[in-house]
């Protein structure tokens, strides 16, 4: 499963990376600092990466079965 | 069996709700409720230029990312067109997101993180002051002198300030309220001119602009411009009146649900590590900016309701943090509510609360250090307690201890 983090939806509410600390960060401003990546999420990381994308306000997380061809 | 005709406008049902009293406590949230299982969408007509109502979580979530097109020309559906100008808020588009990159950092959470441990220890000096007394006005002893300090340590300026610099908030921030505008305008030259001695120091003795905000704000590059000294009051104004009375009447609310929750604030006496997730919950059941106001630029759809250029729009969020179709049992206080925190009493879209980080911290070393030091409170007896609609507060909460 892949995470894809919109960086322009992303207003740098920290819900996500409060929810799952160990695949999301913060950087110096609040935002979380993968936006705008679409990577692999590592199996025991994946409940965590739901919640994380249920948590965003701006539904700025998306998880994908497929890496996006463009990316 | 009749069926009272229903009063619509452009479509959609009419509400005459007010929300802008003085009434009994938790009244407003009852309103909001009523309002929003009596139609998706509602038309309120108690306002000069009236406001079209976004009522359900999802609504009101996407309302908040219309932003291209609905903007803070109107910041309060419930007073549009009126108030003190605020900077960063009345700006949209790239000019507000290049303004909010300035402040940005000092308001992230690597920063609130920073200053906790001088937030943490104003804190407790404000506790164990009001400890020995057995009782206080929790609302006007402790709850509006917190924040307070809270935002002068945000400042870089010092704590010590606050006594003096809360009379001049308050005074200001009641008399704008009260429509008062010559008590208002002195009250606001009192703190004016105290940020410019600020801004002048800092011009004159720059510190280091990656964590001073005054340093910072006074040497900012916005788009090839300095700001002008008059922008910098602006801003530094709206801090203080985004900041203050908001966690002041969070705090009142938390403290009226602790004091009469026995069960609850136990919990929180017994598990500390439960103090982020009640805080969350504590946010989502009671917003204190019950709505946000949007100004439609352009004609066109929203969901089927159809909008005009210059409609005023209600975004709210109350109504969305109590919405049964988002949260099971929405109107109960549950500290293990699993979701709490997808609640939007900090708004959304780019305008969200920029302060949003420190307000959580502050509202959570409340908790964290009240609690070990006076555990059990109850509201005084024979008090009932009102709340200030339009945003909500309480003006006074009396609680009572054993010392």
């Amino acid at each position: 499963m892949f995470i894809s983090i919109d960086a322009d939806k992303c207003m740098g509410h920290g819900r996500c990376y409060s929810t799952a600390p160990d695949l999301l960060s913060d950087d110096e401003e609040g935002f979380v600092a993968e936006r705008g990546r679409c990577w692999a999420v590592p199996d025991e990381q994946l409940d965590r990466a739901y919640e994380a994308a249920d948590s965003c306000p701006e539904s700025a997380i998306e998880l994908l079965e497929t890496a996006p061809t463009d990316a | 069996m009749s069926v009272e005709p229903t009063e619509t406008f452009r479509g959609v049902p009419v509400s005459h709700t007010d929300f802008t009293s003085y009434t009994e406590i938790y009244e407003h949230y009852r309103r909001l409720d009523a309002d929003r299982e009596a139609a998706r969408f509602q038309y309120n007509d108690t306002t000069d230029r009236g406001f079209f109502m976004l009522q359900r979580y999802d609504d009101v979530q996407r309302g908040f990312q219309q932003h291209t097109t609905w903007t803070t020309a109107v910041r309060s559906a419930l007073n549009p067109g009126i108030g003190e100008p605020l900077l960063p808020q009345d700006l949209n588009g790239p000019p507000h997101l290049r303004l909010r990159r300035v402040l940005n950092q000092f308001f992230s959470p690597a920063a609130i993180r920073r200053m906790e441990p001088q937030a943490r220890a104003r804190c407790v000096e404000l506790i164990e002051e009001l400890r020995p007394a057995g009782r206080c006005d929790f609302v006007q002893e402790f709850a509006i002198r917190f924040p307070t300090d809270l935002f002068l340590a945000v400042l870089g300026l010092p704590t010590s300030d606050g006594e003096k610099f809360v009379v001049w908030s308050e005074e200001f921030f009641g008399a704008l309220l009260a429509g008062d505008m010559s008590t208002a305008a002195v009250a606001k030259k009192n703190i004016l001119d105290y940020f410019t001695e600020a801004v002048d120091e800092r011009r004159a003795h720059p510190r280091d602009p990656d964590v001073d905000m005054v340093s910072r704000l006074v040497q900012a590059d916005v788009d090839g411009e300095e700001l002008s000294h008059d922008d910098i009051l602006t801003i530094l104004l709206t801090l203080m009146l985004a900041g203050l009375d908001t966690t002041r009447s969070a705090l009142g609310y938390i403290f009226t649900h602790l004091a009469e929750h026995p069960d609850d604030r136990q919990r929180l006496v017994d598990e500390p590590d439960m103090v982020p997730k009640a805080t969350e919950e504590f946010l989502r059941l009671y917003p204190l900016v019950f709505q946000a106001g949007r100004e439609v630029q352009e004609d066109g759809e929203f969901e089927g309701l159809q909008l005009t250029k210059g409609d005023v729009v209600w975004i709210g969020i109350a109504q969305a943090n109590r919405d049964p179709r988002k949260y099971e049992d929405p109107d109960t206080f549950d500290m293990d509510r699993h979701g709490a925190s997808t609640h939007l009493a900090f708004g959304g879209g780019p305008h969200r609360c920029l302060g949003m980080h420190l307000a959580r911290m502050g509202i959570r070393v409340v908790l964290e250090e009240w609690h070990p030091r006076i555990p059990h409170y109850r509201i005084s007896d024979g008090v009932e307690l009102t709340e200030r609609g339009g945003q909500l507060t309480l003006p006074t909460l009396p609680l009572e201890w054993k010392v």
